[in-house]
């Protein structure tokens, strides 16, 4: 195991306080206790006290609390612990292809020492190539650096910055402080619409209920009451935590945490004691410089021999050594990369994904599982009526963001009742002053289910406020769970009829109960065996979809017996509570977003596994799984089959099950190689109340499994697992700081769809980045060879240093990142994603194919100008071999040529420079073509079209001016060692072009005709 | 990934290696069967095989297209080089530093000078003809012997004092050393546009006062019947012209910078970036 491992344990200390060890453990230490340390859920005695031990315990008063604060710090949480600014820049320097350079660099400079140690001072090439390296290094970490400052930026920007007020309680007075200066053992007061300022132990509450989304991802309310309903401290009733909502209601509690040590706080921290993981890109590229490195000390060594047999001193031949392997550096490709990968990051940030690190770029496009929370990722975030049983039918309502679904037959007299209940039965209300905003965005104050009721009704039927006002209400019982019903009782809108209507709504077997007529097109019928068979029927169906269902019926009273003005009073019931006419069932879920169960489609067709992972109850997660299609149609748990087939779950084969819904009580008893086995058995996986540390091992799981993994969370309960995921992705709108902070990527828009965009723009960089390499690489030999033909046969210098630099860091680069905007050559989402041990960025196809071929051509066409320029100006190639010693020799002035002139060695190095010059311009000619040829890996250029990537069209154009730039600007030779060179030299390396062209076209005729044959398996990259 | 960059130990990679290099359950040495091996060298034989033609063929091409008498462009050879006898490099180009009693220390100028005359002794001239006329020697046809153009004889005794006939020491002992300037030859190059260059010998430093010496040929001049030059297939047995120069009165136990300048049309001595472009420089230093 590479990455280190990180246990958390919470341990009851002696005074009861939590505290949280986070070691750091060995790779020695197996895994199974890790795991099992993990197991350790938090363990919290405070809601199981009596409110008198838990004064004892914290009492507090105004000056006591001033030394608290001080000892505890402000209750605020800590950002982590961000990383300084230089070591963020040292990063940047200190990649695979980095680190490559810096060896390169030093190599360089030990060379030029050498060369310095023995006298030879002329040749500074050494020293020129070495600050040349450094610089590359340097400005393109710069470059990256700057990129991921940007990214920064903006997710800084959507931080909450505004200062949390909390009411406190001491010494019997009430205060408005800063939420940040509360202490344990204050006495707080929160009330509906405030964040809950701390950990508070509940002692007095009227109605409260909070939103725990963020922490257990249940988007159900959940009540709070000052009694210890469960010994879990998570579970209990009597614990409100830092920073979830309290959505109604009232309370009064003690703070018990504060701070870091609150359980989002450990949570946030359990996030930052879990590494990061290394980059599929990072990997790649450290496969692919170990390829090089490999060939450089192959071919240094090589040639050192080859050196030392033709009889150079020890220290030259060291020299070569050195040369040779620096010559295999390519100095062009860092800044290739950096460049495509920053062109990806701005095509994603323009469709509101940003990424944090620039090489998390390319990991959506490896990724082959998504781990995805549910509430606020695939889902909305909020309830909303989902289905409506009346009639004797089940219709389903729209339950989409900008409400552009189908809705459902409302002409029905039933409907008309069940729609006036809906309406008036009611207690939530929209803020004043929304007219002008959308219905599904309008803030109301209630709870969700009356929210998601009073919304509902404002869509179908209109101006619900002044539809009540219309029918006055006479008196209302609200929701209490001892009656588990909510009831009103209005005047009709008519004046003239001086009935009461009675409506009311709850828990549907209770609202049955009270009812003995039930409403059928606008019938009421009596409510007999077979209708209450319908009515279990349609309840059991919406349950089963984990939807909160509620019923509702109503009641025309006697206006004989209650005229207008008649006395309710709701201690007493004067009036009945029972004989009702039942009129239907509405149910509500926290629906799925719309563009979801599109997106988790792409995913698939991508060949991509979603799971999901959430805190909320299994039921209602594999619900939501089924709407978005991570469990597909037809597809059964184990469960499903077994009561199919009516027989004991024990007695299923469990392969048979495609899904499977595990929830966090059996993953706490589970041996990671049983989790393994599992997610390996059922290819549609939905894990259920999980808590955080869940979430990471199955994160952990996944990878054990060799795939790369994507998790996408909003919650703080998310953050351990964004941060162990190959990618953590976040939401920007819904997501939470600790989330955003442990992510990679950065949705702004909260739209899980942008994902797939993700993933085709990773596989798109992935597939570029592929030819951008074989591109930059193929001209390595070329600009290798002739120092190899220059050591062993000893001709005149044909390739300058700084020429070699001009190809790698000036010419050449607009062409290989021009590559970046190739369109794909097949539809990249339908295939697999790549095998991360199969499918390497640089494999060895790639390799010598670019090196060994295309390399070789370029190579001869380079001799063939070189040739052709000496023997032109009076130097016959047969003369330039051995001519080296001489033709160098600083103090022969005049050296014949093949035609008998003398030469002064300045003509001479002139004469070296026209070499270097056309040698040069082969390059670039046979480098035109390889940008072509690299357009497509298997299709023909023709079908993948010419002109159709305009930049790399602009980048060949732009090579040739800035090509004709350096040969013919006066001054050039006496800088940068080009000269002018005659214009059919330009021409000489065309021939070779041409081959290359046809070559590899080819190749691609072979590759595309015969999969799978020798032929394939050799030359496709 | 987590099984993908498991960290390994030495010997495990040293394991690994050795099944790369021979994986007794494949058959497979380095990654490829025996088989496949051959079948992948034979394919990068045939490439480099017709690859190694196709550059042959181009090669053989541009060989046949090129003149064997003149090539086909003097790009570099604009305006001549000129170099001098004897040429010993010291730290900062020629140095000529001697001590006129010490035989030992100029023993090997008078030496070089003596080899450097070997070309040029009447036995060696003996193929080339006496030219009298002073203008350019223009030969369109191959009337020469073994059909070759005619080169005008240069012999040492045009040197005179210099010639090393009448002083074998060539004046080094006597501190009035001989030095000889050398043109470089260039094809169908005409200095001079009708006039002979000739060649001009300064202190490189004006507080000197005037060096006193005498050129041979006197004048100075390389005549023009020299020119224009044929190439080495055309004139197999040409010789450049030589100018000697003797410092009669240099001034003992200093060091003097002196720089020897061919002057005529055509012949440029002013560029920065090749110091013996239509010039030489160097140092002379005699001491007593």
């Amino acid at each position: 195991d590479q990455y280190d491992m990180y246990s958390v344990e919470m341990e009851k200390q002696g005074d009861g306080a939590m505290d949280v060890k986070i070691k750091k453990k060995t790779k020695a230490v197996k895994k199974k206790e890790k795991l099992e340390s993990m197991k350790k859920e938090m363990d919290v005695d405070d809601h199981q006290l009596s409110v008198e031990d838990l004064e004892l315990k914290y009492r507090t008063n105004v000056t006591k609390a001033g030394e608290i604060l001080l000892r505890d710090g402000p209750n605020e949480l800590k950002p982590p612990k961000g990383t300084p600014e230089y070591v963020k820049f040292a990063r940047q320097l200190a990649g695979g292809l980095q680190c490559l350079m810096w060896v390169a660099a030093a190599i360089c400079l030990i060379a030029f020492g050498i060369q310095c140690g023995q006298g030879d001072l002329t040749s500074a090439d050494n020293l020129y190539l070495a600050i040349a390296l450094i610089a590359v290094v340097v400005v393109t970490g710069c470059f990256g650096y700057y990129q991921e400052f940007k990214s920064t930026n903006i997710i800084a920007s959507f931080k909450n910055l505004v200062p949390q007020q909390a009411t406190v309680i001491r010494d019997g007075d009430k205060f408005q402080i800063n939420a940040n200066q509360l202490v344990v053992g204050d006495l707080v007061e929160i009330k509906g619409g405030d964040r809950v300022p701390a950990d508070i132990r509940i002692i007095t509450a009227q109605g409260c209920k909070v939103d725990n989304s963020s922490l257990t991802g249940e988007s159900e309310p959940q009540t709070r009451a000052p009694e210890c309903t469960h010994e879990s401290p998570l579970e209990t009733r009597n614990i409100a935590f830092f920073s979830t909502m309290c959505l109604e209601g009232t309370a009064t509690g003690i703070i018990v945490n504060t701070g870091d040590r609150t359980i989002i706080g450990r949570i946030a921290s359990l996030a930052s004691g879990v590494e990061n993981e290394k980059t599929p890109i990072a990997i790649e590229i450290e496969h692919f410089v170990d390829i090089i490195a490999g060939l450089a000390i192959f071919f240094g060594g090589t040639f050192f021999v080859v050196a030392m047999v033709i009889g150079y001193p020890f220290l030259k031949a060291m020299v070569f050594f050195m040369a040779i392997v620096v010559a295999y550096v390519p100095e062009g490709l860092l800044a290739t990369v950096t460049v495509c990968l920053s062109l990806t990051a701005k095509r994603l940030a323009r469709k509101n994904c940003v990424v944090k690190n620039l090489e998390a770029v390319e990991t959506l496009g490896s990724t082959s599982v998504i781990c995805s929370d549910k509430t606020g990722t695939l889902t909305q975030n909020r309830m909303t009526v989902s289905h409506l049983w009346f009639d004797n039918q089940i219709h389903t309502a729209d339950t989409t963001e900008d409400q552009s679904g189908q809705s459902f037959d409302q002409s029905s007299d039933t409907w008309r009742a069940l729609c006036k209940i809906v309406s008036l039965c009611n207690r939530a209300f929209f803020k004043s002053g929304q007219d002008n905003v959308p219905v599904p965005k309008r803030i109301v104050i209630g709870d969700a289910s009356e929210t998601a009721l009073l919304k509902f009704s404002e869509i179908t039927l209109g101006n619900v406020m002044e539809y009540r006002e219309r029918y006055k209400k006479a008196c209302e019982i609200p929701f209490n769970s001892t009656n588990k019903f909510q009831l009103s009782i209005h005047e009709l809108e008519d004046p003239r009829d001086p009935r009461y209507l009675l409506v009311m709504k709850g828990a549907p077997e209770r609202i049955l109960e009270r009812c003995t007529t039930i409403m059928i097109k606008g019938q009421e019928l009596p409510l007999d065996e077979q209708w209450k068979e319908a009515f279990q029927t349609a309840y059991m169906d919406l349950g089963g979809l984990g939807e909160r269902v509620l019923g509702f019926c109503h009641l025309y009273l006697d206006p004989l017996q209650f005229p207008r003005g008649f006395a309710f009073d709701t201690e007493e019931m004067n009036f009945p509570t029972s004989g009702l006419c039942f009129a239907g069932l509405i149910s509500m879920i926290d629906p799925p977003r719309a563009t979801v169960p599109d997106a988790v489609m792409k995913c698939r067709t991508a060949g991509i596994r979603v799971i999901m992972v959430t805190g909320d109850h299994p039921i209602t997660a594999k619900a939501i799984a089924a709407s978005v299609g991570i469990i597909s149609e037809g597809s059964e748990t184990v469960e499903d089959i077994a009561a199919r087939m009516r027989i004991p779950v024990e007695q299923v084969n469990k392969r048979e099950a495609r899904a499977c819904v595990v929830n966090g009580g059996q993953l706490k008893d589970m041996e990671s190689e049983d989790l393994v086995e599992i997610l390996k058995m059922h290819p549609e996986m939905v894990f259920a109340r999980t808590s955080p540390q869940q979430k990471l091992i199955i994160v952990e799981s996944c990878q054990k499994l060799g795939a790369i993994v994507a998790v996408t969370g909003d919650g703080v309960n998310d953050s351990p697992a964004l941060k162990k995921a190959d990618i953590g992705v976040a939401m920007g709108i819904a997501g939470s700081d600790a989330a955003k902070n442990a992510a990679d990527m950065i949705l702004l828009d909260d739209n899980f769809a942008s994902i797939v965009t993700g993933v085709e723009q990773g596989r798109l960089i992935f597939d570029n980045l592929k030819k951008s390499i074989a591109y930059t690489l193929t001209k390595n030999i070329p600009e290798l060879t002739p120092y190899l033909i220059y050591i062993t046969v000893s001709v005149p210098l044909p390739l300058g240093c700084i020429t070699i630099l001009f190809i790698e860091l000036c010419t050449d680069i607009f062409p290989s990142v021009s590559l970046a905007y190739e369109k794909a050559e097949s539809d990249i989402m339908h295939l697999k994603p790549r095998n991360p041990r199969r499918d390497r960025l640089v494999n060895e196809a790639l390799a010598v194919y670019s090196y060994f071929q295309i390399g070789a051509i370029q190579s001869f066409a380079g001799f063939t100008d070189y040739f052709t320029a000496m023997a032109q100006e009076g130097w016959f190639p047969l003369l330039c071999v051995g001519l080296r010693a001489q033709w160098e020799n600083d103090h022969l002035q005049d050296l014949q040529d093949s035609y008998g002139q003398e030469w002064t060695f300045g003509q001479r190095l002139y004469q070296e420079y026209t070499c270097y010059t056309v040698f040069f311009i082969s390059i670039e000619m046979c480098q035109i073509s390889d940008v072509l040829i690299r357009k497509t890996r298997r299709l023909s250029v023709f079908q993948q079209g010419f002109f159709r990537n305009k930049i790399l069209v602009i980048a060949i154009v732009f090579q040739l001016c800035l090509g004709c730039f350096l040969c013919y600007c006066p001054g050039m030779p006496n800088i940068f060692n080009f000269m002018p060179i005659r214009f059919q030299w330009w021409l000489v390396p065309l021939p070779y072009g041409i081959l290359i062209f046809v070559y590899d076209e080819i190749r691609k005729l072979g590759v595309r005709r015969h999969p799978g044959s020798w032929w394939d398996k050799e030359l496709y990259y | 990934m987590a099984a993908l960059h498991e960290k390994k130990t030495c010997s495990q990679r040293m394991e690994n290696f050795r099944h790369f290099l021979w994986n007794e359950e494949t058959g497979q040495l380095m990654g490829r069967t025996l088989i496949n091996w051959v079948w992948i060298s034979l394919y990068y034989v045939a490439f480099y095989v017709v690859m190694t033609g196709l550059f042959s063929l181009a090669i053989y091409s541009l060989m046949r297209t090129l003149n064997p008498y003149a090539p086909d462009y003097q790009d570099r050879l604009k305006s001549p080089g000129v170099t001098l006898r004897p040429d010993v490099y010291g730290e900062g180009g020629i140095e000529i530093y001697y001590n006129a009693s010490d035989k030992e220390s100029w023993k090997k100028y008078v030496a070089t000078l003596n080899n450097f005359l070997k070309a040029y002794n009447t036995s060696a001239q003996q193929a080339n003809i006496n030219c009298t006329s002073d203008k350019y020697f223009f030969q369109k046809s191959f009337h020469c012997p073994n059909h070759t153009k005619c080169a005008c004889k240069f012999t040492t005794d045009m040197l005179e004092n210099c010639s090393g006939r009448d002083d074998s020491n060539f004046g080094f002992p006597e501190g009035k050393p001989c030095l000889i300037i050398k043109m470089n030859r260039i094809i169908n190059f005409l200095p001079g546009n009708g006039t002979a260059p000739r060649v001009s010998c300064t202190a490189l430093h004006d507080d000197f006062r005037p060096l006193d010496l005498q050129y041979y040929p006197v004048n100075g001049t390389f005549n023009l019947h020299y020119f224009p030059y044929y190439g080495k297939k055309a004139q197999p047995t040409y010789s450049n012209p030589l100018v000697a120069v003797q410092f009669l009165n240099i001034t003992r136990n200093t060091e003097v910078s002196i720089v020897c300048r061919v002057i005529g049309a055509g012949i440029t001595s002013d560029n920065p970036h090749d110091p013996y472009e239509g010039k030489v420089e160097f140092k002379l230093r005699i001491q007593d």
